[in-house]
């Protein structure tokens, strides 16, 4: 996908450098992150990775902040863009999530994010159906943000906890059918729509 | 192929981070100016400040303080800790506003022991919710201004004995044997009619009639004067009475 960052941007070696800190979890890597952005403020990427430890380390207030102006830097970086309308759905800010998303709409069909997006609107409305067989296209799709797909593994599971074979006491026999047919669906990997 | 389940188990609901949850109310109050973020970080902590309360009723000498004085003083204690609450420093909001809700009601108990033990909270309640409706009334029609009030009072006492929002501290409101299918019928009606005036309007009669949150907090909540407090409610009550056929 195209990403826009012709401004002053950190090196690649200085890149590397901070995803190492950060993969192993080296004490430093946000304050190693802020050095950087003192000296490239206009890096998008960097406001993303600090924004991604914030939110990690149980700071969400700085950790929006970082991924709001990482937006704000590179409109056009789509996981940027991704992430924060997932920060604030999970934030409980369902309606500033689809508005945040809403420019994915003009990423190809197939891309992944397309799929996590269109699965976690779905998700929204509680069409859990919808939503797992999103998120399952997605991932399969998805060979380059690899923790992401974990995440929708996560959100998939627990859709299909509610969307599966529910307490028997209200769950008409149809429903059943419908939900067993549709798991059947997933394992048999169908491209149904 | 839709499948729906309502309630806790809903999408939304699913992928909730509670600490996330918290931090987007601070960060909207604090740093985005949504004013009204300030009463559903009240709303949250309310029933921590009630548990307070309600301990420190049972722990401190009486002199008089019931728990309705408690819960007052435990709320403005909750209001000032909202207010100077830094959401950056990463202590938990929680902890930060028990010191205070604690601070307040030894204030709170000190002052009232001093000054009227006898004009309890309640009573002052009730004052002020009278004044409300009485405002405004010229002396031209006494009968009808009484008439007035009465309605605008009942309706009052009907709210009191109603939970507006789903019952928080799993309390048992089941009507009992006395309560007739017609009052819970009022209620009822009364509670749908609540939901249809502005949020500023149900703001005030949700705090004041369902959590017996003084005008004055409310003011400080709703960021209004307390005058303007007393007038909302005078409004909201005589909407409610014309809507639900009481002329």
């Amino acid at each position: 996908m195209t990403e826009r960052f012709e401004m002053t941007l950190c090196s690649d070696e200085e890149m590397v450098q901070l995803l190492q800190a950060m993969q192993s979890d080296a004490p430093d890597a946000l304050g190693f992150a802020e050095r950087l952005i003192e000296a490239y403020p206009e890096d998008a990427r960097l406001h993303f990775l600090r924004g991604s430890m914030l939110a990690g380390a149980g700071r969400p207030i700085e950790a929006h902040a970082s991924l709001s102006r990482a937006v704000a830097l590179a409109p056009d970086f789509s996981l940027a863009r991704f992430q924060l309308g997932f920060f604030e759905l999970t934030s409980g800010e369902a309606a500033r999530a689809l508005a945040t998303w809403e420019p994915l709409d003009a990423l190809p069909h197939d891309h992944y994010l397309a799929h996590f997006t269109r699965g976690l609107r779905h998700l929204i409305q509680d069409h859990f159906a919808e939503t797992m067989r999103e998120l399952e296209q997605g991932i399969a799709v998805n060979t380059e943000n690899l923790p992401l797909n974990r995440d929708m593994q996560l959100i998939v599971e627990e859709c299909g906890r509610l969307a599966g074979p529910a307490p028997a006491a209200e769950a008409s026999e149809e429903e059943e059918a419908s939900a067993t047919s549709f798991l059947l669906d997933q394992f048999g990997r169908g491209t149904t729509h | 192929m839709k499948q729906r389940r309502g309630g806790i188990s809903s999408g939304l609901g699913l992928l909730l981070v509670p600490p996330r949850v918290e931090a987007s109310l601070w960060r909207r109050f604090r740093f985005e100016h949504e004013t009204r973020c300030r009463e559903q970080i009240f709303t949250r902590y309310r029933d921590l400040a009630r548990a307070i309360a309600a301990r420190q009723l049972r722990v401190r000498p009486r002199h008089g303080v019931e728990l309705n004085d408690m819960e007052q003083f435990a709320y403005e204690g909750l209001l000032v800790a909202i207010d100077r609450f830094d959401p950056l420093r990463g202590i938990p909001f929680g902890a930060f506003a028990r010191r205070r809700i604690l601070g307040s009601i030894a204030d709170g108990s000190a002052r009232m022991n001093e000054i009227d033990a006898q004009y309890s909270y309640r009573r002052r309640v009730e004052a002020e919710r009278l004044r409300s409706l009485a405002a405004g009334h010229g002396q031209s029609d006494p009968l009808g201004a009484l008439a007035d009030l009465a309605a605008g009072l009942a309706i009052g006492l009907i709210l009191e004995g109603t939970s507006l929002l789903a019952p928080e501290d799993g309390m048992d409101r089941r009507p009992n044997a006395y309560e007739s299918l017609a009052w819970r019928q009022l209620q009822t009606q009364l509670v749908q009619e609540i939901d249809r005036l502005s949020e500023r309007e149900a703001a005030i009669i949700r705090q004041h009639y369902e959590n017996g949150v003084s005008f004055a907090q409310i003011a400080g909540l709703l960021g209004l004067s307390k005058g303007r407090v007393s007038q909302l409610h005078a409004g909201a009550l005589a909407k409610l009475r014309k809507r639900m056929g009481y002329r």
